[in-house]
């Protein structure tokens, strides 16, 4: 039976509240204790304790003492709704939402729970769930505005377009008088109410909805936009040409309004070239310091037409020693005979021809600015040869030191000049030269992240972090890296966690990975706080904007980045479980005896050392462990506590017992949310296949085979999936192999001679490296006996035309796999090195 | 720079959300000295000042909020049955709940062979008349 409380307990109780709303968590506890001490079984105050005790992050022992709490009063809707609460914040939501629930029937007038279980349905998206939860929240509340927009947008998003209009509509006509000029709330409300009635298609109501509400709006430029949009989907054309043209005379920059114009005014790039390059004149000449009228120009324009703008923009920007002068054009290089004017015009600066005509007064110039000048000409030309559609790499070096002699300490030269080393394939060089661009100017941030990441390509980790170190804040807990963690810093740690699987250092690498995932995580929980923030600040239309973006945040490139090296990481880990114990050093699966030897040796050593590093490092934690609780006393219990990381080498990580389900954790969210990249797909076979998930390998092989069937690794895996299932041990279930032979021959006819079917494709990609990488190591999987004849076949790609260097990197690691003999290997980075003499990839065997 | 973006990078994609101050200033402790225990327990959330901060619009008419009030829980108590109505992009399985017999076996498979949670596997045989073969062959073409 729960236990009621004595006045004077009660009053108490109360401070116990009151202490937690303070944050004053130990006087919590201390109240909490007081009454247990006479009432033990007093449910409400157990859960209490049991809530402060989460809050100071021992939720070890906040959950068996809410149970406890729940056992002596199961009919306390405080317990239950502590129980959600703990359920919470242990982010598994629906557990919480079951015992809110719980809670809101035993207490149903309780706004509280009501509003902390809509919170967490809209988080999880169980929009009916809102609609009830918002429902009952506005029949309790409703003279307060947010909970009418709340409604709405539960409706909104549940596709219900009239509901939530509706919704929006009643309150509107509740207002005795209009809103004041500067309520922002009403402002955004209607313009919400517009995006709902558009979305429902009826652009038609919408169009006459926002000419309504547009005098009074609050976002003029918002009106406009969506004035103009609607006017060009209703076909309006001659009125969205206008008001295309109004939105251009408040910003000649913006390009999709001048994509909007063109489409009004039914102007085709491809054709009406001549009215178009009027209409962009007309602009240029008013927006004199405008880039976009001038750049856009170049899309479209072709042969005499073209250069002649094109050297007039070109000089324009370079005479401006604007810097980012290549970036912006080089979107054109696409189209050669644009990649090749340029090329010319520039070299002819180069060469002293300017384009006097156009602004006359050369002579007036002054030696400094022609110095300017000549040094952004050569600048833009090094980055021109550098540019993989016209590089040129022995061009673009004498260009970039011909700029550098001009200003020995410009930033800006060096790190191209990096940039040149990398291309190259010499991480050595690119990191030192990008090293010694950051000492030109030691507080730029830009330049100081650029060294690190050069560092990084180089496995310098230790290097780029201190580098790093001199822009984080250095006395979070985990050091530097603790700060770039806090602060996602996802590069970084992408780059990092990159050149660790580089190394074979699983374990940080991993750790790495593992990091991006979770902050992903993070931001899909971040949400959590704008369902009620949002409200309250009226900005709905940004709030639904982001509640969509939530949706698909994963598939941010970052993510599938990271998900891909941890897919490889674990599939490695699979295939060869020794390196769990660090990096193989010579190749895996050293298939001779000496080399395996010599190996072990070396291996051992590296344990060894590896062994070392982290009792250095932990000798390290410690210390400064120590350091901090002394700073800690000082600094007294308030202010959050951070955990320590356990586990900063990531060695449970690697130690994983099934190294593919851990893969299968990164690629389920990596094939929901980008399933158009055709790595995420051959990745998923890869780790299917390991599973003996076939029908999910088949999948995968049709999604590929979608978006490029001839691309080689899908080749590769065709065969070795036909190859896989031909030598099972056990057959299929029969429904199994029916879908697998109903399926498979849309990628492989059936009865396919397999070394034929590869042969053609050899033939048919002869001067395609990657295909012929891709094909030679079918050949392997189909007749192991042909080894030499294959490893010879493989070194000979070396010598096609358009192979490059990560091409040529990726066969000596293929020939690796293959465990080819040292010879062999040998011969290949010798005929590499001729070819990139360079590349740090082949400086020694 | 006026340069076009791939369609892959979304504008703003990097940024991290921020959280305004207010958040944090709407905790400030209440006197709950004098308030009753139940209502003391209203700011167990943190958030708990969300409605309380929030004054109710002067301008309100509460005649005609009354009003509104009860066409909404006219529409309100029939929403529910006639969600489907007006929504084109609700779910359509509500009404489509034809009478298949699934076979436990078939899902079994279906969960072990396509990594699917148990309810997915049973509504994916359902959609393809319990047909086990039929169902894995649109799940593995599904783009």
């Amino acid at each position: 039976m729960p236990q009621i409380l004595s006045p004077k307990d009660a009053s108490l109780f109360r401070q116990v509240i009151k202490h937690y709303d303070a944050k004053q968590y130990k006087k919590g506890i201390k109240t909490a204790e007081q009454i247990l001490r006479k009432n033990p079984q007093h449910g409400d105050t157990l859960a209490m304790k049991a809530l402060i005790l989460n809050a100071q992050g021992k939720n070890d022992e906040a959950f068996p003492l809410a149970k406890e709490a729940l056992r002596n009063d199961m009919k306390s809707h405080v317990c239950w709704h502590v129980y959600g609460l703990l359920w919470r914040a242990e982010k598994n939501f629906e557990e919480a939402i079951k015992a809110y629930k719980f809670a809101l029937r035993l207490e149903p007038e309780s706004p509280q729970i009501q509003r902390d279980l809509a919170l967490l349905q809209m988080q999880m998206r169980d929009f009916q769930g809102y609609a009830t939860s918002r429902r009952a929240m506005l029949q309790a509340r409703p003279q307060i505005r947010s909970n009418w927009t709340a409604m709405a947008i539960a409706h909104h998003l549940a596709g219900e377009y009239t509901e939530a209009e509706k919704v929006l509509t009643t309150y509107e006509e509740t207002l005795k008088s209009p809103p004041s000029k500067t309520d922002v709330e009403h402002s955004e409300a209607v313009l919400y109410k517009n995006t709902i009635i558009a979305e429902s298609g009826d652009l038609e109501r919408a169009l006459k909805h926002l000419e309504s509400i547009s005098k009074t709006n609050l976002d003029k430029t918002a009106v406009m936009e969506m004035r103009a949009d609607y006017l060009l989907r209703l076909d309006r054309k001659s009125e969205a040409e206008k008001a295309y043209r109004e939105l251009l005379d408040r910003n000649a920059d913006y390009r999709p309004y001048y994509d909007g114009l063109e489409k009004a005014l039914g102007l085709d790039k491809n054709k009406d070239k001549q009215a178009l390059k009027e209409l962009y004149d007309e602009y240029a000449k008013n927006n004199p310091r405008g880039d976009a009228p001038k750049r856009v120009p170049l899309d479209f324009l072709e042969g005499d037409d073209f250069r002649d703008a094109a050297t007039q923009y070109l000089h324009y920007k370079l005479s401006k020693g604007v810097p980012s002068c290549f970036v912006n054009i080089k979107s054109l290089y696409t189209d050669d005979f644009k990649k090749n004017t340029i090329q010319d015009i520039v070299e002819g600066f180069a060469n002293g021809k300017g384009v006097r005509e156009t602004n006359g007064s050369v002579e007036d110039k002054s030696e400094e600015d022609a110095n300017a000048f000549k040094s952004a000409v050569l600048y833009f030309l090094a980055q021109h040869y550098n540019y993989y559609l016209s590089r040129d790499l022995q061009k673009a070096t004498s260009y970039i030191d011909q700029a550098i002699e001009l200003s020995p300490k410009s930033v800006d030269f060096h790190m191209t000049k990096a940039r040149i080393w990398k291309h190259y394939g010499n991480t050595q060089k690119a990191s030192e030269t990008m090293e010694q661009a950051r000492t030109l100017d030691v507080k730029d941030r830009y330049i100081n992240t650029k060294a690190a990441k050069y560092q990084l390509r180089n496995d310098e980790n230790e290097a780029a972090l201190k580098n790093m170190s001199k822009f984080t804040r250095n006395e979070t807990v985990g050091g530097p890296l603790g700060d770039l963690i806090d602060m996602q810093c996802m590069w970084y740690l992408l780059e990092d966690g990159e050149s660790y699987l580089r190394q074979q250092k699983f374990g940080l690498a991993l750790k790495r990975f593992k990091t991006i995932h979770d902050i992903f995580d993070v931001w899909q929980e971040d949400q959590f706080d704008f369902h009620s923030f949002s409200l309250r600040k009226g900005e709905i239309r940004a709030y639904v904007d982001m509640l969509r973006w939530e949706d698909t945040v994963r598939s941010h490139p970052f993510y599938s980045r990271a998900a891909l090296s941890a897919i490889k990481a674990y599939t490695l880990l699979h295939d060869h479980p020794k390196l769990v114990n660090g990096p193989l050093l010579d190749g895996v699966d050293g298939d001779d005896a000496e080399a395996d030897n010599a190996d072990a040796a070396e291996r051992k050593k590296a344990q060894k050392k590896a062994k070392k590093e982290q009792q250095r490092l932990e000798a390290e934690k410690e210390a400064a462990k120590k350091q901090q609780q002394q700073q800690k006393s000082t600094a007294g219990a308030d202010g959050e506590t951070k955990k320590e990381d356990p586990d900063p080498q990531g060695t449970t990580l690697v130690q994983t017992k099934e190294p593919l389900k851990d893969a299968e954790k990164f690629l389920n969210h990596l094939l929901e949310f980008s399933p158009k990249i055709i790595r995420a797909q051959t990745a998923g076979f890869e780790v299917y296949i390991r599973l003996g998930k076939y029908l999910l390998a088949l999948k995968c092989l049709i999604a590929a085979s979608k978006l490029d069937s001839q691309d080689p690794v899908l080749h590769e895996q065709i065969i070795r999936f036909r190859k896989t299932l031909d030598s099972l041990s056990e057959p299929l279930p029969p429904q199994v192999s029916s879908v697998i032979d109903a399926e498979l021959p849309t990628l492989l006819p059936k009865d396919t001679d397999l070394a034929k079917f590869n042969e053609q494709f050899l033939a048919r990609h002869a001067q395609s490296a990657a295909h012929m990488q891709a094909a030679l190591q079918a050949r392997r999987v189909l007749n192991p006996d042909a080894k030499a004849d294959i490893e010879k076949s493989l070194s000979d790609t070396l010598a096609l035309p358009n192979i490059t260097l990560e091409q040529a990197q990726e066969g000596l690691a293929t020939l690796k796999s293959w465990a080819a003999d040292k010879t062999k290997r040998e011969a290949y980075v010798q005929a590499a090195a001729k070819r990139w003499p360079e590349a740090s990839a082949f400086q020694s065997a | 720079m006026a340069e076009p973006q791939p369609s892959s990078v979304h504008e703003g994609a990097t940024t991290g959300a921020e959280i305004d101050e207010n958040e944090a200033t709407s905790n400030i402790p209440k006197s709950a000295e004098d308030r009753a225990t139940a209502a003391a327990m209203s700011s167990l959330d943190t958030r708990g000042a969300e409605e309380e901060s929030v004054a109710p619009s002067k301008q309100l008419d509460s005649e005609a909020l009354g009003k509104a009030m009860k066409n909404l829980n006219v529409s309100g108590g029939a929403a529910p049955a006639k969600a489907t109505g007006g929504a084109a992009a609700t779910a359509p399985p509500a009404e489509k709940k034809k009478a298949v017999k699934v076979d436990q076996a078939d899902v079994t498979l279906l969960t072990e062979q396509l990594s699917l949670a148990k309810p997915k596997a049973t509504e994916l045989l359902k959609a393809h008349d319990g047909d086990a073969v039929r169902a894995m062959r649109a799940f593995v073409t599904a783009a």
